[in-house]
Formats: structure tokens, C-alpha cells, sequence
């Protein structure tokens, strides 16, 4: 293992201008070998999460910065909305008890020129399926109208033009949706009768997940977990979160924000929504990034790639675990040829593995290690950076946008002996990848994936 | 390949936990194997599965229990995990009426994915968050009767009646298995016993106890 990238070199990799010398090269190379020292980690993470780009000075990101933090308010407004709306529903709190219409209220003051919204509702409405907003024109109760009045205030507020902006959206840039489409041919199909989930749905399970989260992440920011009972309270509030008396204020507080990010996100990415998995790819980014809607965008920018997997089609999960098992068979075929006989060639037992990206199997600071590698791949892919570039740089493997595919290769090729000698059913081997929390380096665990993919890439991809 | 060793388990018996996400079934099954119970325990990926060996009627039986995630959209994968069970416990929370609508949604999944001749048992569980509740006993109980099935509330924090639950579905399904048995032998005139089709489970699944031939 290589030192991690400290801030002193960090620094030393931009010019005046705040652009990298080398395009980046050097960040990632460094990132991909050693990880990044906790202390610039909230820096890096925006470049190795395509936040900002590789090639982009100071000024702007300063303009990226501003124009981002308007439109995760923008996406958190929407949200609001529609938690007054809920309670409308369920006619469990009236008007003046709702802290969240309170909220918004307050919300449109500190952020001075509120955002019109109407803009941004025809944008949701054209992509989503729901009929939402024709139920609500139904039920016009005295809330309704006292939020429409609020909308009305907005729009004439600001009439000027271009303070409008659009509700963000995730959109699709390349990703390999060929090869998904070719897949899904062969997924089975299975789909019937599965009703599809709403929002609604969404949020009660954010909440569950959000309120159970553990806090093994404390000891990395001392600031959150130092935070006063009144202010988590206040962020509970923020996003109407209820069930969480049994918690201390650091959790309460980490709760909200895992709560406001992932409806952000349900909001901005409606095909995914929310899934259960996503909150443990979002917890650890909490604990780095401090504000909000920072932790968005790097959220929204590592799900680029991890949104395949919360695919309701499951297409996504179904390429992945295909290629794991495309891994094991080019690199061991003896191996393979015991997993066909257990049953278990489709690697079905490496599923929560690629779900949550070894969240479950890794502590924090290992897998904090884990993605930093894999990011560093995935930007480098994203730049450009060739094969031949990286090779300069002596890196033996080229850059993949699937290195997390060969660690996991490489964790079950490290049980090859104990799988072809003692296992004789698929349900041991599942035990076993269930239980393999703490037991994995993760530094060789990265060389090995490194050597995988110099070995067997050029059959695979 | 791999067979039943009688000194080991008389039976080998697969049930299913399945449930809306949040009503404790991790919880149940924690408590049921390792006798441990955890307020934050993180939602269920996929399939998660533990076993126990106990004594029921006579017999010693090992219940290999598979925990699902909750969430709709893990369905298409934990459905597939449905085939062998014997047995499914359908969990939801008192405390969480949706949770109580949602059953007739679960046994029409058990209906199209599993064994037709699954033994199912319905469980209200949280029964400790009593002043909480919004699903009555007696509506779970009406439930359960009108579908056919047996019905406990349960305690995962607590440690109340999920003993019961599990005793309660092991020993019905060992019934069900004798009887098939018997007719199977009866049928087949004399002859000894043969394994009803149901526990299939107990030949395919392997019996070898972990650690006892690794290394």
C-alpha cells in the first residue's frame, strides 16, 4: 500500500488558476493507489465523482458550486410539497401544527428570490407516470390554497426570467445501455403483476432506513457528532421526520440528512426512486461532505453507475453478476466448474456484495479505501485517460469502469480451495460471503482485483 | 452427492420470512438462532439466511430459515428463494396497519412462487409497542382463520413467543410429512418408509455441518 494523497501534494497537483497541471492524471493515479487522507477528502470527492471536471479552474467550479446548491433547494422545495401534501392526506395535521409548511415559508426567505415552481412541476410531470397533481386539484382543502397562495407570491416575485431555472433531472450520457438492452432480452420474464412503487412509498422506507442507520461513522466527523439536541431536532423537522425519540441528537441529525438527500434524489432520479441499499452508499458520504446539498450532487454523481443496480427490470444487477461470474470462469475454470455443480455459476451469492458495494462487508474506512480506487477508475474512464497514458505511469491495469466487479471476483477466487474442498451447496457459499465482514484486506484485495483485471479485461469487457 | 445423516437431523426444513420492509423479520430470526436482538439492524439485501437444529415432537429437525428484504423491489430475487420451502412465516407489524393490508399481497406471492403445499403462519410482531398498536389481535386472528392459517403475535425485543412461532410451524409441517409418509408407505404396501415429496428439501440441501470437513 502507497501513502494516501495528503493535502500538501494536493495542492501542489494545481496551477494558479486552480487547474490541474497534468488534467488529473496524477490525482487519480495517486487516489487509485494510496486513497485520499481524510482531511481533503471532502475536496477530492467532487472531481472523483464527476462533480466537477477534470479540467475545470476555480471559477468554474465557484459557478458549478452556486448553480448546483439552487438546484438541490429547488429539488428540497418540490419535496416539501409534497410532504404537505401527505398530511393533507392523512388528515393527521392541520394547517398550523405542520412544521414543514412553516419550513418552506422559511426556506423561500433565507434563499431571498424563491424559485418558481410551476416550471418545475411540468418537468417532473412529463417523465413521471403519476397523476398526482390531478388528485390534488380534487381535494383543494385550506392548506392547498394557503401553499398555492405562497406559489402565487413566488411567480410574481420573480418575474424576472432568468432567475428561473428547471427542477434537476438525471438524465443518461453514455452508460452502457446497449449491453442492457441486449441483456434484458435474456432476463427471465418474471415481471407480472409487480405493482409499481410511488413516492409515497419511497419516503416511509427512507425514513425506516434512515432512523435505523448506525453510527460507526461518528468518529470521522467530529462536528456532526457533536451537534446540539435543538439543532438535529430542527433538522428532523426539516424533513418531517417523527420516530426518533430514542435516538441521541448526532443520529437524529445524521437521519435527517440521509432523509432530505435520498427524497432529493427519489425526486430527481424518479425511475430509481429509493431503494433499500442506497442509504448505505449515501451514509459514509454524509460523514465527509458537510453540507447538504454537496453530499447531493457527489451522491447523485456516484450514482451514475450504482443506479443499475437498484433497477426494478434488475437488468443492471443481472449484468453485473454475469460478469462476475464471466471473471471467475476466464481466471479459474476448475472453480466455475464447481459452481455450476452447486448451482451457483450465476453468482447469485455475491448479490449484496454489488448491491451495496461492500458497505456490509467492509468497515467504514476500508470501504471509504475500496471506492476512492474505484472512483479513480471510473474517472479516469470518464477523462479519457487511455490505456496507453496509464501505462506510463506504470499502473498495469487500465482503467475500468467495473474494478468493485473484480474485487468481488477476487474475494470468492480467494476461497477457491475452501469452495471446491468443503462446499457442497449453494446455501454455504452464501453464508459464507454474508459473513465475511472483517476478514477482508482490503489493500490486497485491490492488487489482486488490479491483477485481475491486467489478466483477463481483454477477454471480459 | 450429499446425504441425510441421521445422527446429525432427522429433517432438513426450509421456511421462508418474508414481510413488508421494517417489521422485524431479521429481528425474529436473530432472535430465534442466536437468541440476539438489534434496534438498528440494517435493512435486508436480498436473501440472508441462518439455521437452528432443534427438537420437535421427537425429531430432531434442522430449520434452515431464509430472511428476505422487504422492499418491493427485491421481490423478483427473494421470490426465487421461495422454491423448497416448507414452510413461510408472514410477518407484520402491529404498530403498522399498512403493513397488516399488505398480507393479502404477500400470500398471493407465496400462491405464485412457492410450493402449493407450504405451510404458512401469520405473525404479529412488535407485540411490546402495545400502546402503539393499530392492528387489533383479534383482527390478525380473523385473518389468519379465514385464510387458513395459524396465527401469534410475537416480541423480537421481548423474546416472547418466537420460540412458539417457529415450534408452532416445525411441528405442523412434521405432521403433514408423517402423514404423507405413512400414505406413501401404505400405498407402497410394505417396505419402509419413504420421504414424502415435500422434504426434498432435506436430501438436495446437503448435510454437512459446516467445519466439520473444511481445512
Amino acid at each position: 500500500m502507497k501513502p494516501a494523497l495528503g493535502p500538501k501534494e494536493w495542492r501542489s497537483l494545481f496551477t494558479p488558476e486552480g487547474k490541474f497541471y497534468d488534467g488529473g492524471v496524477k490525482l487519480l493515479k495517486r487516489v487509485r493507489n494510496g486513497g485520499v487522507e481524510p482531511s481533503i477528502r471532502a475536496e477530492v470527492w467532487p472531481f472523483l465523482l464527476g462533480v466537477y471536471s477534470l479540467n475545470s479552474s476555480e471559477a468554474e467550479r465557484e459557478a458549478i458550486k452556486a448553480h448546483n446548491r439552487k438546484g438541490y433547494l429547488l429539488l428540497r422545495k418540490h419535496c416539501l410539497r409534497k410532504n404537505n401534501k401527505e398530511s393533507v392526506d392523512d388528515h393527521i395535521t392541520s394547517e398550523e401544527e405542520n412544521p414543514c409548511v412553516i419550513l418552506e415559508q422559511e426556506m423561500q426567505d433565507k434563499t431571498g428570490k424563491a424559485i418558481p415552481e410551476n416550471q418545475a412541476d411540468e418537468s417532473l410531470c412529463s417523465s413521471s407516470s403519476r397523476d398526482e397533481d390531478e388528485s390534488e386539484k380534487s381535494d383543494v382543502t385550506d392548506v392547498e390554497a394557503s401553499r398555492d397562495d405562497v406559489a402565487s407570491v413566488d411567480q410574481s416575485s420573480v418575474e424576472d426570467e432568468e432567475e428561473s431555472m428547471p427542477l434537476p433531472k438525471y438524465s443518461n450520457t453514455g452508460g452502457n445501455i446497449e449491453t442492457e438492452t441486449k441483456l434484458s432480452k435474456i432476463a427471465r420474464p418474471v415481471k407480472s403483476a409487480r405493482t409499481v412503487e410511488d413516492f409515497e412509498t419511497w419516503q416511509r422506507i427512507i425514513r425506516l432506513d434512515a432512523v435505523r442507520a448506525n453510527n460507526e461513522w461518528v468518529s470521522y466527523s467530529p462536528s456532526q457528532a457533536a451537534v446540539t439536541r435543538e439543532k438535529a431536532i430542527e433538522s428532523a423537522s426539516a424533513v418531517c421526520l417523527k420516530d426518533y425519540e430514542h435516538l441521541e441528537a448526532h443520529r437524529i441529525h445524521h437521519a435527517s440528512r440521509l432523509v432530505a438527500i435520498l427524497e432529493a434524489y427519489a425526486t430527481y432520479d424518479p425511475e430509481i426512486g429509493y431503494c433499500q441499499g442506497m442509504s448505505d452508499l449515501l451514509a459514509p458520504l454524509l460523514a465527509v461532505l458537510e453540507e447538504d446539498d454537496e453530499a447531493f450532487w457527489c451522491f447523485a454523481g456516484f450514482m451514475r453507475k450504482a443506479r443499475h443496480n437498484f433497477r426494478l427490470d434488475e437488468v443492471g444487477i443481472r449484468r453485473q453478476l454475469n460478469m462476475v461470474s464471466k471473471i471467475i470462469k476466464t481466471k479459474d475454470f476448475h472453480l466455475y466448474r464447481h459452481l455450476e455443480m452447486l448451482e451457483a455459476a450465476d453468482c447469485f451469492f455475491v448479490y449484496r456484495m454489488v448491491v451495496v458495494m461492500f458497505r456490509r462487508e467492509l468497515t467504514f474506512e476500508q470501504t471509504l479505501s475500496l471506492w476512492e480506487a474505484m472512483w479513480a477508475h471510473q474517472a479516469a474512464r470518464r477523462a479519457g485517460i487511455t490505456r496507453s497514458s496509464w501505462r506510463k505511469l506504470q499502473l498495469g491495469a487500465p482503467p475500468t469502469d467495473d474494478l468493485l466487479l473484480y474485487a468481488i471476483a477476487a474475494s470468492v477466487l480467494e476461497k477457491r480451495k475452501l469452495i471446491i474442498e468443503s462446499y457442497s451447496s449453494m446455501d454455504e457459499i452464501i453464508r459464507d460471503c454474508n459473513s465475511m465482514a472483517g476478514q477482508l484486506d482490503i489493500w490486497k484485495l485491490l492488487d489482486d482485483a488490479h491483477d485481475l483485471v491486467v489478466t483477463v479485461q481483454d477477454r471480459i469487457e | 452427492m450429499a446425504h441425510r445423516v441421521d445422527n446429525e437431523y432427522d429433517y432438513l426444513f426450509k421456511i421462508v420470512l418474508i414481510g413488508d420492509s421494517g417489521v422485524g423479520k431479521s429481528n425474529i430470526l436473530s432472535r430465534f438462532t442466536r437468541n440476539e436482538f438489534c434496534l438498528e439492524s440494517k435493512s435486508t439485501i436480498g436473501v440472508e439466511f441462518a439455521t437452528r437444529t432443534l427438537q420437535v415432537e421427537g425429531k430432531t429437525i434442522k430449520a434452515q430459515i431464509w430472511d428476505t428484504a422487504g422492499q418491493e423491489r427485491y421481490r423478483a430475487i427473494t421470490s426465487a428463494y421461495y422454491r423448497g420451502a416448507v414452510g413461510a412465516l408472514l410477518v407484520y407489524d402491529i404498530t403498522k396497519k399498512l403493513s397488516f393490508e399488505n398480507i393479502n399481497r404477500w400470500l398471493s406471492e407465496l400462491r405464485n412462487h412457492a410450493d402449493s403445499n407450504i405451510v404458512i403462519m401469520m405473525v404479529g410482531n412488535k407485540s411490546d409497542l402495545n400502546h402503539l398498536r393499530s392492528v387489533q389481535e383479534e383482527e390478525g386472528q380473523a385473518l389468519a382463520e379465514k385464510e387458513g392459517l395459524s396465527f401469534l403475535e410475537t416480541s423480537a425485543l421481548e423474546a416472547l413467543n418466537v420460540e412458539k412461532a417457529f415450534q408452532t410451524i416445525l411441528s405442523d409441517i412434521h405432521q403433514i410429512i408423517s402423514k404423507k409418509a405413512l400414505a406413501a408407505q401404505e400405498a407402497a404396501g410394505s417396505g419402509p418408509p419413504t420421504q414424502g415429496t415435500t422434504i426434498n428439501v432435506a436430501d438436495s440441501s446437503g448435510n454437512m455441518k459446516k467445519g466439520c470437513c473444511s481445512t
